[in-house]
């Protein structure tokens, strides 16, 4: 049992990308009640971008830890224009239709292409990726914490947070909400819904995108298990309810510490089934979320 | 001998001599392939094309059947025959646990079910090498190494017909060909008769309307139960299949890659159908040899640049102002052609390849080829294309009722509503309201806008469980139980925004509503049993003297979504008809019918009661309100008002007051 901090602590900042994530499925769904399916995808995508950027300002003299930093930025931009993509070519039409299982398969059919183009770009094997922290663990009694860990709880948080309040103070950001509640409404009073959708495409990416880079240093960059990744936040954004804001946090907590828990105490093969059998769970028992509130259906 | 039978029986010739014509191994393991790929996609088209619902774990099925194949062989030295069984059966009962989540979520959140569901039995595949100390380490599955299996040869045939003398690898890849296209047909047979039944409609109905299916008696669950199971039955059973003919089996082969080409192939041969799913299967199959020679390919890609050149032409020609539709297709085709030039290898990008075909059908063969192909026929010929199975059958409008079974006497209490309560959040929509329907009256329920006379009618058939009070239906309480049971006891209802099968035509709908007079199950609908056949003869006469009834026999076989909106819900009054309720609850029914249609409907529900139907009326329109009503109740703000004969109703200064305002009521 002395270990338990331990896998609590590491627990948490694996948590914490899988709530950015969740996060990101959260923004689309409220405007347009769509998902990517592609988003373990857009993950693996910001984390490779992620990757070229920060090798090429190394090799030209940049040192790391300014190199990640002014990568940022990039990958950000990227990861918008990724959402942007797949809103236009998977998901626009599919709403104008109506088509349920059409944006399922489009957005699924992209996320193929991108895990395939990444294939081709970067190669199969995982990338291991400069680190611009220092690797050596600091000590807290008895738990070790990378200092990147730290970071990646900190950036997630400062991510939502910033999302959060665009949406709560911007006009932009009202647009947003109005949609998110009626969308024909919303349309009726002049809001350009169609906009902010592909926006909500392009900001549920760049959170993707931005969790790809913050999570790299620790792990690695790959597209191999970018679609388990997707999966696994789709179950945190479940548990979290895809409609309640902040309980993604709690549901990635949830998640990243039953993972680490089940990687230790029964082997790491089996590491990825909590999650998915969670999913399974709470969707046939309580689909609304451990947070959010049961709908009302209408005759 | 109709042109179906010779069409079928020449096409089986065809397949019984397809293995002596083609004589290379390589051909006939591929055709085999096809044959097995086309029961799971055959399989996969009842959950996606009829219920709707977007699988993603398929493969996963489909290994278990293989597994459970495997397992048998090399564990229990358990041969072919016996794994054919057991390898549906195991995969039906995963089927079942997949379908559990079914209950309570649909379409993205089921797609992702199915897409966790895989990944975890991939997972267990690949990590159940040891199953702990318990169990005495027993290693089910070998892991990532995979098992190895070996064809069986059924029959020596080799020294008895000139025609069976071949090599004894060819004779067992013969008769296995014969083995599985075999099963192939008895799948055909089997998918279509299930299709054509009232199960088949029951599939249909839920995904056009589950909230109207509950209300038909026919549960939602249930029948997505059933779907989920068949579906998976077959994937297991094409598994076990699979694991034969390849001889080797291994956790990689059954991941997400594979449940992703069987929805490709259900999707871009054609939904719903036969040979849609079977034409899908041949192309995901023989897509790798395509994609393994470049030149093929490259030829392949020239054809469909042409194709899309000649025929973008051809709709810009009929239609100038299509440029922007027509142009995104031609240019993608004219860049694939582009790529297929530049690239040299393109092994590599299989997988990029299979995500534009799924855009590419997704976008502009939503139908499938098959879809695609009967709406080219349709323009020439019409009478050649149907989309829903026609059904003839004729019956008088004077059959549309049976005699009634109800032992509710004229003027007794049918239903007793006490004190419903219906709360949401600190809202009221019904506040300790009772109700009393005598049995043989048509009962009024009218009120303002948000009064809660919908709430009611929810309330009464299941939809909203009440926060409080009873619902009795002679004596029997209803509160709390779920639609398709209250159905069952003889409560049926129409909906105020229409809720019909659209993609039904107007008989099958009806039919919908004759559920429950079906006795036959899933297997005698397999076996046509005699008792199949003669449901199935009652219930289409019956659906056809209620048709007549509410007059609209002539339009049986057209499909309920091109029906105008009186007749529409004209059709909605005769599903519920067909339930044979004792209460018939009415919500709405003239809204948006013209002059002449609202008499229509005043004679028909005249007649309803003339049969001994309760009948419990919401309406708008005062005139038909107060001249056929015997009974009417008034609600305002989820509160009773006032009851009683319909002239003392509507001289009632609260009832005048809630309509008109405080005002208004004072000035009267």
């Amino acid at each position: 049992m002395q270990y338990l901090p331990q896998l609590i602590a590491s627990g948490i900042s694996i948590g914490m990308i899988y709530a950015v994530v969740a996060f990101g499925y959260q923004l689309t769904f409220a405007t347009s009640k769509t998902l990517n399916f592609g988003q373990g995808e857009a993950l693996a995508l910001g984390g490779l971008t992620g990757w070229s950027v920060t090798t090429w300002l190394i090799a030209h003299g940049i040192g790391v830890g300014v190199a990640y930093l002014l990568m940022i930025p990039i990958v950000l931009i990227f990861g918008m224009l990724q959402g942007a993509v797949v809103e236009r070519l998977g998901v626009r039409q599919a709403i104008k239709t109506k088509s349920e299982a059409g944006w399922i398969m489009a957005t699924i059919a992209l996320g193929i292409i991108f895990k395939n183009l990444a294939e081709n770009i970067w190669g199969r094997d995982a990338l291991k990726f400069p680190s611009p922290l220092p690797e050596a663990a600091l000590t807290f009694g008895s738990v070790r914490i990378q200092p990147m860990e730290i970071a990646i709880v900190i950036g997630a948080l400062a991510m939502m947070l910033a999302v959060e309040l665009f949406n709560r103070r911007s006009i932009f950001g009202k647009a947003v909400v109005a949609t998110a509640n009626d969308r024909d409404a919303a349309g009726l009073m002049g809001i350009n819904t169609g906009l902010v959708i592909a926006f909500s495409y392009a900001l549920s990416s760049m959170a993707a995108a931005f969790a790809g880079v913050l999570v790299a240093p620790i792990t690695t960059a790959g597209v191999s298990s970018a679609a388990v990744l997707g999966l696994k936040a789709f179950a945190v954004a479940i548990i979290g309810g895809l409609s309640s804001g902040l309980g993604v946090i709690v549901g990635g907590l949830i998640l990243g510490i039953t993972e680490t828990m089940t990687g230790y105490f029964i082997s790491t093969g089996y590491k990825d089934v909590p999650g998915l059998v969670l999913l399974l769970l709470v969707l046939s028992f309580k689909p609304s979320g451990l947070f959010g509130k049961a709908t009302i259906k209408k005759v | 001998m109709s042109n179906k039978t010779l069409l079928t029986i020449i096409g089986i010739a065809l397949l019984v001599a397809l293995p002596f014509f083609v004589k290379s191994p390589y051909y006939m393991h591929l055709i085999v392939t096809i044959a097995i790929f086309s029961i799971v996609t055959l399989g996969l088209d009842v959950v996606f094309g009829y219920t709707g619902e977007v699988s993603i774990g398929h493969s996963a099925l489909f290994g278990i059947g293989a597994y459970t194949a495997g397992i048998l062989a090399m564990k229990l030295g358990i041969g072919f025959w016996p794994s054919l069984v057991f390898a549906p059966v195991i995969a039906a009962l995963f089927g079942l646990l997949l379908a559990l989540p079914a209950l309570r979520v649909t379409g993205p959140y089921l797609a992702m079910v199915t897409l966790a569901f895989g990944t975890i039995v991939q997972i267990l595949i690949n990590e159940m090498t040891d199953l702990g100390p318990w169990l005495d380490h027993f290693n089910l599955t070998e892991g990532p190494l995979g098992i190895k299996l070996v064809k069986p040869l059924f029959i020596d045939l080799r020294g008895t017909v000139p025609l069976f003398d071949m090599p004894i690898l060819r004779l067992k890849e013969v008769e296995f060909y014969f083995v599985a296209t075999g099963i192939l047909l008895l799948a055909i047979l089997v998918i279509n008769r299930l299709v054509a039944s009232h199960i088949g409609r029951a599939f249909e109905a839920l995904r056009d309307s589950p909230i109207a299916s509950d209300c038909m008696g026919v549960s939602v669950y249930k029948y997505k139960v059933v779907a989920f199971v068949t579906s998976a039955a077959f994937a297991g059973l094409a598994g076990a299949l699979f694991a034969y003919s390849e001889q080797y089996i291994a956790p990689n082969t059954f991941g997400f890659d594979l449940s992703i080409l069987f929805l490709l192939a259900v999707t871009m041969g054609g939904r719903k159908s036969r040979l849609g799913p079977v034409l899908g299967a041949a192309i995901v199959v023989y897509l790798p040899n395509l994609l393994a020679d470049i030149n093929l390919f490259r030829i392949i890609a020239g054809l469909i640049a042409v194709i899309a050149l000649v025929s973008g032409a051809a709709s810009l020609l009929r239609d100038r102002s299509a440029v922007r539709g027509v142009a995104i297709p031609v240019v993608l085709c004219l860049a694939l052609f582009a790529l297929s030039i530049s690239l040299t290898t393109i092994t590599d990008y299989k997988l990029a390849i299979y995500g534009v075909m799924i855009l590419f059908v997704v976008y502009y063969l939503p139908d499938g080829i098959v879809g695609a192909l009967k709406k080219a026929i349709s323009t020439v010929k019409p009478e050649w294309v149907r989309t829903n199975v026609r059904i003839e059958a004729t019956g008088g409008a004077g059959d549309a009722f049976v005699a009634p079974t109800s032992s509710a006497v004229s003027g007794s209490t049918l239903l007793d509503v006490k004190q419903a309560l219906m709360q949401f959040g600190g809202l009221r929509a019904l506040d300790k309201v009772d109700l009393d329907v005598k049995a043989g009256t048509i009962h009024g329920l009218i009120g303002p806008n948000g009064s809660g006379k919908s709430t009611m009618m929810n309330v009464l058939t299941g939809i909203y469980v009440p926060t409080g009070g009873e619902v009795l239906l002679q004596g029997e309480n209803l509160a709390g139980k779920k639609s398709p049971e209250i159905a069952a006891r003889g409560v049926a209802r129409t909906f105020q925004n229409v809720q019909l099968f659209g993609e039904l035509t107007l008989i099958e709908n009806v039919l919908v509503g004759l559920h429950h007079t079906y006795k036959a199950g899933f297997f005698q609908v397999a076996l046509k049993t005699p008792l199949a056949n003669a449901n199935e003869q009652g219930a289409r006469q019956r659906a056809a003297s209620i048709l007549s009834f509410v007059g609209l026999a002539e339009l049986a076989n057209e499909e309920a979504r091109n029906l105008p909106y009186g007749k529409q819900r004209l059709l909605e009054i005769g599903r519920a008809l067909a339930l044979d309720p004792k209460l018939l609850l009415l919500d709405e029914p003239a809204a948006g019918l013209t002059a002449p249609d609202i008499k229509e409907l005043v004679q028909i529900v005249r007649k309803i009661r003339d049969h001994g139907i309760t009948v419990i009326l919401i309406e708008h329109h005062m005139d038909v309100v107060m001249s056929i009503c015997d009974t009417v109740t008034v609600l305002d703000f989820g509160q009773k008002i006032a009851e009683g004969k319909p002239a003392s109703v509507q001289a009632n200064p609260r009832v005048i007051e809630a309509y008109l305002g405080g005002a208004a009521a004072a000035a009267v």
